[in-house]
């Protein structure tokens, strides 16, 4: 037993921080607040070199065949910096394709993602907020030469830079999930801009949508399985996310309660503060506990994995929440101003937080599991 | 990381397993002499002092092993073993800090629980800010005169020995005049009065001492050396054992399960109600986490990582979280949950003192726990102080030194 990362982890997590610290800074996040497409383009093609789009991909397609453990590594700097761009959901939908694709979807898409060259999302949500895969509403019927896509997808990370689309939808067998190209006729992208400026989601109105009979991932009506392993990868991968952010906010508010003086004298002497930094430590551990217990659960298909993805996006919503706000609270006004940068991470933590499944979706996945 | 267990590990598993299984008392243990024919049971299967050096007594295990011992035992709901203040903290401290002689007279009596020991800290005005402690010891050639009070001593009443903390130097600051000796409980001078818990039970007591003798060969380590010492002693009492207590959580929840099963509102088990289902769904998240975080920890004193002031965290989380998980069950179980005698449809559940008990007796225990072996208050100063390097508060015992 070993909880600890080896050499190569601690490397690759060493080298993501250094890499962040340098084009991910706060400054560099503002920019893009303000751009169409809020990414940057530059960053995405060095991501790309450092091989971080095809870290968990087969090495057939350009990829380094590592797992969860490792990509939530990255995805917690990438929290921690509150990186702007589609990494997670991109290297999601590449493992759809990797796990249902057939080999001419794989090629197509797979190799291309792991250079930078794919960006690729999915669409959760339909028109209501009811994350279970099954309840999807969006119809697709078959047609001549294919099939036409029907109905609603909201908050769609990413959707408007991605060159492809996984859109689950009611096939007449079931749920199936759908590769489809943004700009087909009869699809309308609509940006929608929640409290964090550096998320983009995105709402897509489908009106018969023609889609081609072999861009089906999977069989038809197959979907359900797959879009909750996708949902549960999702959760995991998001509450790395939001752990890095808490950690930030929390060494930013240690940081600020030793230099803050009050009263004369550092207010983090004051056990008002003390304690409060302490109990924001207990949730960042529990939480990193959390995020990398479900990440090699997921990697070594322990049978509690479903269980352990839940319980990771469940708790870490919570304590991200606490943790970050807590930040605020220690800075006093200045963590409530738009200059400092706190607010930076504590919205990406809230963007996080309802996204791959909701708290109350996660908590009764977890009850179907333990409460039989 | 790698947080399966070793092929080793899980045949030391399985093994235990298999003893627990042939020698688990089938009837409750009711008098200390029964409990320590079951302690000794368990000492000679190797299951007690399992971290303990082989010249001492003790089997030279690994931290794992003796967490899923810990684990296996807690699953069966096994009685514990006795004298867990002298196994896990006096004797390691006389490992550590005593003298050759000392370590022949009490260590293998302390392991085989023929010596019950106690631990003779807190005073009545001496709690999170033990060094303002005031029991004397004074100098009388080859022994010591001892007068003060000591207060929730755990397992005063049955104790032998003591490992006494007591000022010997009233004219220096106030942790540099502490002298800690091992003192016989069994003598005229010292007086045990139990005291009685809000559980209804009489676990600790008060310990009075008249003009007791604490000989000079009982002193650990050099005079006036005490405060440094109970320093390694708190360490090893923090962190803890938290996947045994985690198992009897997790145990403790399949009874909430099935009690939200039986129990009815509007026709239908609790278990459907969306607002039951909610809280559920929440607390256990909590537990399992507190699961995964004594697994870290166990990795990290696998590889012989000492958790140092993180073990307050271990002990600041799992401690708050039992008190947050016995508040819901009895939330949840309204006045079923306060039944202090357990009924048919309401299985025993083992509290954190490891006495069986029922919800109610679950949730006033967890009660205790942020509070003994240092506060959480104490905890998070700790944590503060040494993990986060937060500058020290200024306080005006400082002030005055």
């Amino acid at each position: 037993m070993d909880f600890s990362f080896s050499s190569d982890q601690q490397l690759l997590k060493n080298s993501a921080r250094a890499f962040l610290d340098e084009h991910c800074k706060p400054a560099a996040v503002r920019l893009l607040w303000d751009d169409p497409r809020g990414e940057s383009e530059s960053m995405w093609k060095e991501m790309a070199q450092l091989g971080w789009h095809g870290l968990a991909l087969p090495e057939a397609y350009g990829g380094s065949g590592l797992g969860m453990v490792e990509t939530a590594i990255l995805l917690e700097e990438l929290g921690r910096a509150a990186y702007p761009g589609p990494y997670w959901p991109t290297v999601l939908s590449a493992t759809a394709i990797e796990a249902a694709g057939n080999d001419t979807q794989k090629k197509r898409w797979l190799s291309a993602i792991a250079t930078g060259d794919a960006r690729a999302t999915l669409a959760f949500l339909d028109s209501d907020l009811d994350w279970d895969p099954a309840a999807v509403s969006a119809r697709a019927e078959k047609s001549a030469k294919g099939w036409t896509l029907s109905g609603t997808k909201r908050f769609v990370p990413w959707a408007h830079v991605a060159s492809v689309l996984l859109i689950p939808a009611r096939a007449p067998e079931g749920p199936s999930l759908f590769l489809v190209d943004p700009s087909s006729a009869g699809l309308k992208l609509s940006p929608v801009q929640g409290m964090d400026l550096a998320t983009r989601w995105v709402h897509l109105e489908m009106d018969k949508v023609p889609v081609a009979g072999d861009a089906v991932l999977g069989a038809p009506g197959q979907a359900a399985p797959l879009l909750s392993a996708l949902l549960r990868r999702g959760a995991i991968g998001s509450a790395a996310e939001m752990l890095g952010a808490a950690r930030r906010c929390l060494d930013m508010a240690v940081g600020y309660a030793k230099v803050r003086e009050q009263f004369g004298q550092p207010i983090g002497s004051f056990q008002a503060i003390r304690h409060k930094c302490s109990d924001m430590l207990l949730e960042v551990e529990n939480s990193h506990a959390a995020v990398y217990y479900a990440a090699w659960a997921l990697d070594a298909k322990a049978e509690d994995h479903e269980l352990a993805a839940s319980v990771a996006k469940a708790y870490v919503a919570d304590a991200s929440r606490k943790v970050c706000g807590e930040a605020i609270q220690v800075h006093g006004g200045i963590g409530f101003t738009w200059e400092y940068d706190l607010h930076i991470y504590f919205k990406r933590a809230k963007a996080l937080e309802a996204m791959y499944g909701d708290v109350d979706y996660h908590r009764e996945q977890i009850v179907r599991r333990a409460a039989r | 990381m790698d947080l399966n267990y070793s092929p080793e590990d899980r045949e030391f598993r399985a093994a235990t397993r298999r003893w627990l299984e042939a020698n688990v008392p089938k009837e409750d243990l009711k008098t200390l002499d029964e409990r320590k024919a079951w302690h000794r049971k368990l000492y000679e299967a190797g299951y007690v002092g399992m971290l303990w050096p082989k010249e001492y007594g003790g089997w030279g295990a690994t931290p794992m092993q003796q967490a899923i011992v810990q684990d296996e035992m807690a699953r069966v709901s096994a009685p514990p073993a006795i004298n867990g203040l002298g196994i896990g903290f006096i004797g390691p401290t006389i490992i550590v800090h005593g003298t050759e002689a000392q370590k022949k007279r009490y260590l293998k009596k302390m392991l085989t629980a023929e010596e019950i020991w106690c631990q003779l800290y807190s005073e009545p005005n001496a709690g999170s800010d033990l060094a303002s402690l005031k029991t004397r010891a004074e100098d009388a050639g080859d022994h010591f005169v001892v007068n003060g009070q000591k207060i929730w001593t755990s397992s005063g009443p049955i104790a032998d020995w003591g490992i006494l903390l007591c000022r010997t130097d009233t004219k220096v600051a106030k942790h540099r005049g502490i002298s800690c000796v091992l003192l016989n409980m069994r003598q005229p001078g010292v007086e045990v009065r139990p005291l009685k818990q809000i559980t209804g039970s009489s676990l600790f007591s008060e310990v009075f001492m008249t003009n007791a003798r604490a000989d000079k060969s009982d002193l650990i380590g050099g005079i006036n050396d005490g405060w440094a010492i109970a320093q390694t002693t708190l360490g090893y009492e923090r962190g803890g054992n938290a996947l045994g207590r985690v198992t009897r959580y997790a145990i403790a929840f399949n009874q909430l399960v099935k009690a939200t099963k039986e129990l009815k509102r509007g026709g239908k088990p609790l278990l459907e109600d969306p607002a039951v289902r909610a809280r559920m769904g929440r607390i256990y998240a909590d537990l399992e986490v507190q699961r995964y975080a004594a697994l870290r920890v166990l990795s990290a004193l696998q590889k012989g990582d000492s958790p140092g002031a993180a073990s307050s965290i271990t002990k600041l989380s799992y401690t708050e979280f039992e008190k947050r998980y016995y508040e819901l069950a009895l939330e949840i179980l309204g006045p079923f949950g306060q039944l202090m005698v357990a009924r048919e449809e309401f299985e025993e559940v083992d509290t954190s003192s490891g006495e069986p008990g029922t919800f109610a007796t679950a949730f006033l225990w967890s009660r205790a726990g942020t509070i003994y072996s240092g506060s959480s208050e104490i905890q998070k100063n700790i944590i503060g102080e040494r993990v986060l390097g937060l500058p020290k508060e200024v306080r005006a015992d400082r002030l005055k030194a």
